[in-house]
């Protein structure tokens, strides 16, 4: 929150619960952000993102939107949205924050660096500080395309390569498509041909998140990420042939940041929990 | 739009694993973990103006977020719940 404070970005945060059960959830754990009641979903509905798969007779859990995040700037325009299909995965602070902000908001000091012949120079590193169960940060690859020269975007002529970042598959790691910055047309001297290219300093990134299945394990405080960069350098002339090089990245995983009543693995119960949990079967009940 | 129910699933011997490997009491599809697969509504679109919220805050107190935040820019999370 510091970094949001320090910026002066306000946040708030909306769910179906009652005042008094989210001013428990505030002084349980803290929080300094605003939290905001909705009990009957009415500005859920307003916003048309109330979970509309669950039965309304399915208690408590109607009323509940699909999960996400605006952000919006100074003048209150969303500048960008962050929903994803699992209830699971939410947008992490960095992400938010990159937003915001238009850069990384921090670097693991374990970034990866490719330098190659052609001069084009990969660096590839983790926005945060580590991998969190549930939370999504960015694998970014920072390329650095030399003057004069650039490199295809998808979708790339036949026979050429674009970039492309993958991960090999790992069973703890949650990834979602590839984030690729806008390209721009190419036009290929004395024709009339023109493809995607990227020029000069860009990022592509991948927003990762772990499943949990590390810190069951206990003994596993970090993650290793191997996966393969590849992409095709051109000057105004001629293409040098497509490049592929993989990395590894080292990167802590930490745990969970809390996310009900329950708090902390292993603490007993907030006092008022089972109440409010009561409370929330017996308002559903009665207000179908 | 038509959104589907994600019911992909594994059973193990803490819960049910969903698609993206991560475990839990209910099997996909069922109660809390009712997700969409493919396509699902996001709202109010990129560009425009972030509708109007008007609710109550955590200490009970009628509560307009555009009034609140003045001329800050924000962070809008819209979550599960609090209680589970």
């Amino acid at each position: 929150m510091a970094e949001f404070d320090a910026g002066g970005i306000r946040v708030y945060a909306l769910s179906y619960d009652e005042a008094d059960a989210l001013a428990d959830f505030r002084n349980a754990h803290g929080i300094t952000y605003t939290l905001l009641s909705d009990p009957d979903s009415e500005v859920i509905r307003a916003y048309g993102i109330l979970n509309t798969l669950i039965d309304p007779e399915d208690h408590p859990w109607f009323g509940i939107p699909y999960p996400g995040t605006y952000v919006i700037d100074s003048n209150g325009t969303i500048t960008h949205k962050f929903f994803d299909s699992n209830l699971a995965v939410r947008a992490g602070p960095e992400q938010l924050l990159r937003a915001l902000r238009g850069e990384p908001a921090a670097a693991t000091g374990t970034a990866v660096e490719v330098a190659e012949p052609d001069e084009v120079t990969v660096h590839v590193f983790l926005d945060g500080e580590s991998l969190t169960p549930t939370v999504q940060r960015d694998l970014i690859v920072r390329f650095q395309v030399p003057n004069g020269r650039h490199v295809y975007a998808e979708p790339a002529p036949e026979g050429s390569v674009a970039i492309d970042v993958k991960l090999e598959p790992n069973e703890r790691i949650v990834q979602r498509p590839l984030i690729r910055p806008s390209s721009e047309l190419h036009m290929l001297a004395g024709t009339d041909e023109s493809f995607p290219v990227h020029h000069g300093e860009f990022e592509v990134r991948l927003p990762l998140t772990v499943n949990g299945g590390v810190l069951d394990e206990g003994s596993h405080a970090s993650l290793t990420l191997n996966g393969t960069i590849r992409w095709q350098a051109c000057d105004n002339e001629v293409c040098d042939i497509p490049v592929s090089r993989s990395f590894e990245l080292t990167v802590p995983v930490t745990k969970s940041p809390p996310v009900a009543l329950r708090g902390e693995a292993g603490q007993a119960l907030e006092p008022n929990a089972r109440a409010h949990f009561q409370r929330m079967m017996d308002r559903r009940k009665s207000r179908v | 739009m038509a959104i589907e129910i994600e019911t992909r699933a594994e059973q193990v011997e803490t819960g049910w694993r969903d698609k993206d490997g991560f475990v839990g009491p209910y099997r996909p599809g069922n109660g809390p973990r009712t997700d969409p697969r493919g396509e699902f509504p996001t709202g109010p679109e990129i560009g425009s103006r972030l509708p109007d919220i008007r609710c109550l805050d955590a200490d009970g107190q009628a509560f307009d977020l555009h009034q609140d935040r003045g001329d800050s820019a924000a962070i809008v999370i819209f979550y599960r719940s609090a209680v589970w």
